[in-house]
């Protein structure tokens, strides 16, 4: 697959389909592997699991980054036309509860998160991982910002709350770990060959 | 499926528009949460939802402490059990007196005339986690609704005064702790009877005194304890010991910070008085007067009387 693609280099192949990347031409060629469709199974499994990773007792540890808020904007990134502002939204009230928080906090964050993730999914596309994680934590700062506007507006400031905005910066380098896990499923071969592991 | 051509006309709603709708949805419900207590069916079918996983999800963790528990050393376990035996010890004695006392007690108090103190009945319970919040200190615990809690009931572990139900679930509840900064509950110093409010402090993990003069007789090291003024904490329950105590000539407060002699994140097992607390007063003089125990802003004092 990778020889073909490298063959057709020069050429623009123009294809309709959303996770085939755009061919890079100009200075540096990288060579993309073209991705096996995704499951949605995945994508739910994935999904939940990440909202269980965040109910774990975390304790006042406010700098454990948000797992699910990471998850979302991958998939919102990868497959905005199955991951929407809908799931962000229903998840976000599951966290309020779990955390005492005001009803519509969390709810409000992810759903800003997911239609910042959705409206940039093709530039971040572009980009290698590394890069990719500088935008991520843009989205994560400004859905962490906004739902700290709303308790400063309700309740007034608490000391170091600013602390927590760490988890946005964790949150951001876990990205390329995550992108190569969660991609890993959809780069398998098409055909299994024993001589590979994956 | 994912290689068909994208829906070139049939595109749905536009992002923007689901963005307008779910925010608009979003700030409704904050704002109708922040200012009325209408959403708490919804958040109680929530909650009966996610408890079986938040209590799967509490076994890794309680599994980690047990085996933590049967690992400990031998010698750790010696020393805890000679400071206990001492403890006990010490208890006894106490205990002793403290029983003689009553006596005492109830027959001065009878001559005096002064009405007999109510033993409030009391619930063990455990706590599950703290909640993660950079804006909040609650904990949650393993009692709700079922099994008799309601908002108001005061909190206390072996050492002192640890918070207050806030929010009851029908399986949990929430406990916000003293050091919130949007807690409150009066006091007075030990030493001399000096009433005071204390509040949650700026500094994490501490207490202050408001509303003190600048020449207020308090010194460091004092301990702090309940003045049940309020009718929810018992009188003369540990709360703190005093800190340090800022004398500003600028200002006219002194500034004292407290440190809470409860563990406060650390204990897991708590005790929840099951004390009523007493009738409210409506809103427009009972907020300000401070008859929950929660001295805070208008809109705090509303919130405080609808509990």
């Amino acid at each position: 697959m990778r020889s073909l693609w490298q063959r057709l280099g020069g050429e623009r192949l123009e294809t309709a389909s959303a996770s085939l990347r755009p061919p890079t031409v100009g200075r540096s060629v990288r060579p993309e592997q073209v991705l096996r469709p995704v499951r949605p199974a995945f994508i739910w499994a994935t999904l939940g699991g990440a909202f269980l990773l965040n109910l774990l007792p975390w304790g006042h540890a406010i700098w454990v980054p948000d797992f699910f808020a990471l998850t979302l904007v991958f998939w919102n990134v990868h497959q905005p036309r199955k991951v929407g502002m809908g799931i962000a939204f229903v998840f976000g009230l599951l966290m309020d509860v779990h955390n005492g928080a005001l009803f519509g906090e969390h709810a409000l964050a992810y759903t800003l998160l997911s239609y910042g993730a959705i409206s940039l999914h093709r530039r971040i596309q572009w980009f290698p991982a590394g890069s990719q994680s500088i935008y991520v934590m843009g989205l994560l700062l400004i859905a962490q910002l906004a739902s700290a506007a709303v308790r400063l507006w309700v309740g007034g400031a608490t000391p170091y709350w600013w602390l927590g905005l760490l988890s946005s910066a964790l949150g951001a380098a876990l990205w390329p770990f995550l992108t190569a896990l969660l991609l890993s499923p959809q780069r398998r071969p098409a055909k299994r060959d024993d001589t590979r592991p994956l | 499926m994912e290689y068909g051509p994208p829906p070139l006309f049939n595109q749905g709603v536009s992002a923007r528009a689901r963005l307008a709708f779910f925010s608009l949805v979003a700030a409704a419900l904050i704002i109708v949460d922040a200012q009325v207590n209408a959403l708490d069916a919804i958040r109680n079918g929530v909650e009966i939802l996610l408890f079986p996983v938040q209590r799967v999800l509490l076994w890794p963790r309680d599994l980690a402490l047990d085996v933590g528990d049967y690992l400990s050393t031998l010698g750790s376990l010696n020393e805890e059990n000679a400071r206990l035996r001492l403890l006990a010890v010490e208890q006894a004695k106490l205990a002793q007196q403290a029983a003689q006392l009553q006596l005492e007690n109830d027959q001065l108090r009878k001559l005096a005339g002064v009405r007999d103190r109510v033993n409030v009945p009391a619930q063990m319970v455990v706590a599950l986690y703290e909640s993660r919040d950079a804006f909040s200190r609650k904990i949650v615990i393993d009692r709700g609704r079922n099994d008799g809690m309601r908002a108001g009931f005061p909190v206390i572990d072996e050492a002192g005064v640890v918070g207050q139900v806030t929010r009851v679930f029908p399986l949990t509840s929430e406990v916000t702790l003293l050091t919130d900064k949007e807690q409150s509950l009066p006091v007075q110093i030990a030493r001399n009877g000096l009433r005071a409010v204390a509040f949650g402090g700026q500094e994490p993990m501490t207490l202050e005194l408001r509303f003190l003069p600048a020449n207020a007789d308090i010194e460091n090291g004092d301990s702090v304890v309940t003045s049940g003024l309020d009718g929810i904490y018992p009188a003369g329950m540990p709360v703190a010991t005093v800190l340090h105590v800022d004398r500003d000539v600028k200002d006219q407060f002194a500034r004292v910070v407290l440190k809470p002699v409860a563990g406060m994140s650390r204990s897991r097992l708590l005790l929840v008085l099951l004390a009523d607390p007493p009738p409210l007063v409506p809103a427009a003089e009972g907020a300000r007067g401070g008859a929950s125990g929660n001295v805070r802003g208008d809109r705090a004092a509303a919130k405080a009387v609808r509990r």
